[in-house]
């Protein structure tokens, strides 16, 4: 059937179809770089959503979580091997990305005969300043984009993605190093998160979207709030640190 | 997917230091502390005893302590060596041998208990840590046959997942095997005055090292330096009038603290008023 090329072409256009209905059960997860550092924030069911890969180095995503973990011990793998054979300043997510997981993510959506990894997914690096941290959206299929913004969303329907980034870039400005205007506490951008997520979960347009001055709940439906922090004042060399609701509020 | 990081690297993760060749080391390089075999092939001029680490319980945890001399033949290398050697956030080894394999054993052993806790989602246990360097110096054997690879560690550690659990100290042979020490542990060549001292502390001191508070083991870390000094040319020690201090470290379920040069200094300082 491949040999003719039309239908190579076909069993792709069919492959990505299939991968997109089978994300639609996903939730959102988010990545907004602030002063503080690099807060990533998700709803997990069961199963995490948010994860460390390296000292300052960190993953959300949506997806099949077993392909998430595969992700996931990939990303950990390649970075470890990096941070032991150079250093850990040379594990940076622009080769680690670029040279380790967009390619093979790639082969794998192009292996038309094997399952296909079903994530969608945030890497986030931490930098000195808000200016240098890099956070790129990587997608099922390899391909990926770096964002400039200080905001990045992870969502299974492309287009409400798009306008989520929108509303969040609104309401969360990057920060930057010599900012003066006071910025929202970790726990005010936790629920400005939050609201995007309920318009995303309840399909409501962003133009209704509200941020509740109400503290977050630990659970919402059955589902658990997660969220960690890629510290950037951490004087250890592992800068990631889950946050519970409490850490949060404070 | 077992979070065993060596099963990523070549199998002998020393190979590349000589550690499995029959080939003679490279010349130069320095070595502190350790014994040197009679086996081995080293030029005389660097086959020395040096350094001295040590280990003690006290009130807070476990202190354990090191100068900051390397030496090579009677030629003092550096006078500015870390030896103390944090592993993660609840672990740490003091490193006496030949540097170069032991600074790499660290190495390795950092990235292994990372690489386990980040990939496995939960901390290795104490016992899996105790092991871990027992293999790397198990695989370190031909080295260590051949008289040039050599290290003695000490390990401190505390049982994380334990909320009643006390820090521990573990020595090891250069063999590997692994010895838990109830009050005290010391290595390299300038150890054995200091476990003399130690000992007595322990059957007659008032208070003994395990019943003394923070700053007073501090003081005695940094006495006991200095007495190792006075024995051993090869053993930096400490020298107040120049404010240089050993490196002390304290273990404790709340982590590892560091000792600064200040705080040594004004424990110093108090001790030598009183």
């Amino acid at each position: 059937m491949t040999e003719e090329p039309y239908r190579w072409l076909e069993a792709i256009s069919n492959r990505r179809e299939y991968i997109r209905d089978q994300l639609k059960g996903g939730t959102p997860v988010f990545a907004v770089s602030r002063p503080e550092g690099i807060l990533l924030f998700g709803i997990g069911q069961g199963s995490s959503k948010v994860f460390e890969i390296y000292d300052r180095h960190a993953f959300a995503a949506l997806g099949h979580p077993v392909d998430i973990e595969k992700v996931r011990q990939s990303a950990i793998e390649a970075a470890h091997l990096e941070g032991f054979n150079r250093s850990p300043r040379d594990v940076t997510l622009r080769r680690l990305i670029g040279f380790a997981l967009s390619p093979s993510l790639k082969n794998s959506f192009e292996q038309i005969f094997s399952p296909p990894l079903m994530v969608e997914a945030i890497f986030a690096e931490l930098g000195e300043t808000p200016e240098t941290d890099i956070l790129v959206r990587v997608h099922f299929d390899g391909n990926h984009h770096y964002e400039s913004s200080g905001v990045l969303v992870a969502y299974n329907d492309p287009k409400r993605e798009k306008e989520a980034q929108e509303w969040l870039q609104q309401n969360l400005p990057k920060p930057t190093a010599n900012s003066k205007a006071q910025t929202p506490s970790l726990g005010e951008v936790a629920n400005i998160c939050m609201a995007a997520w309920r318009a995303l979960a309840d399909e409501k347009p962003f133009s209704e979207a509200k941020v509740s001055s109400a503290d977050l709940p630990s659970q919402l439906n059955g589902k658990v709030v997660e969220a960690a922090l890629l510290d950037r004042k951490a004087t250890s060399h592992v800068h990631y640190r889950s946050l519970s609701l409490a850490q949060l509020k404070t | 997917m077992n979070g065993d990081f060596l099963a990523l690297l070549p199998k002998n993760p020393f190979a590349s230091l000589g550690g499995t060749s029959s080939s003679a080391p490279s010349a130069g390089g320095n070595i502190f502390g350790g014994a040197s075999g009679p086996a081995s092939r080293l030029p005389p001029e660097l086959n020395i005893h040096a350094t001295t680490v040590f280990a003690f319980h006290c009130r807070e945890g476990v202190i354990i302590a090191g100068d900051h001399r390397a030496t090579a033949g009677n030629i003092i290398f550096s006078d500015t060596t870390e030896k103390i050697l944090e592993l993660d956030s609840h672990s740490l080894m003091a490193i006496a041998g030949v540097p170069a394999t032991a600074f790499e054993m660290a190495r390795t052993l950092q990235t292994t208990f990372e690489f386990y806790r980040r990939s496995q989602l939960q901390s290795m246990s104490l016992q899996a840590k105790i092991r871990a360097l027992s293999r790397l110096l198990r695989e370190n054997l031909p080295a260590t046959i051949q008289g040039f690879g050599i290290v003695a560690p000490i390990f401190a550690g505390i049982e994380t997942s334990d909320p009643e659990a006390k820090p521990v100290i573990y020595f090891y042979d250069p063999l590997g095997a692994q010895f838990e020490a109830a009050n005290y542990a010391g290595s390299g060549s300038g150890s054995g005055s200091i476990k003399s001292v130690l000992s007595f502390l322990e059957k007659w001191g008032s208070p003994p090292p395990g019943e003394m508070s923070l700053a007073e083991g501090v003081t005695l870390a940094t006495r006991l330096l200095l007495t190792a000094s006075e024995f051993d040319t090869a053993t930096g020690g400490v020298h107040p009038d120049r404010k240089l201090y050993a490196t002390i470290k304290l273990v404790s379920r709340d982590g590892i603290r560091t000792m600064s040069q200040e705080e040594q200094e004004k424990s110093w300082k108090k001790a030598v008023a009183a």
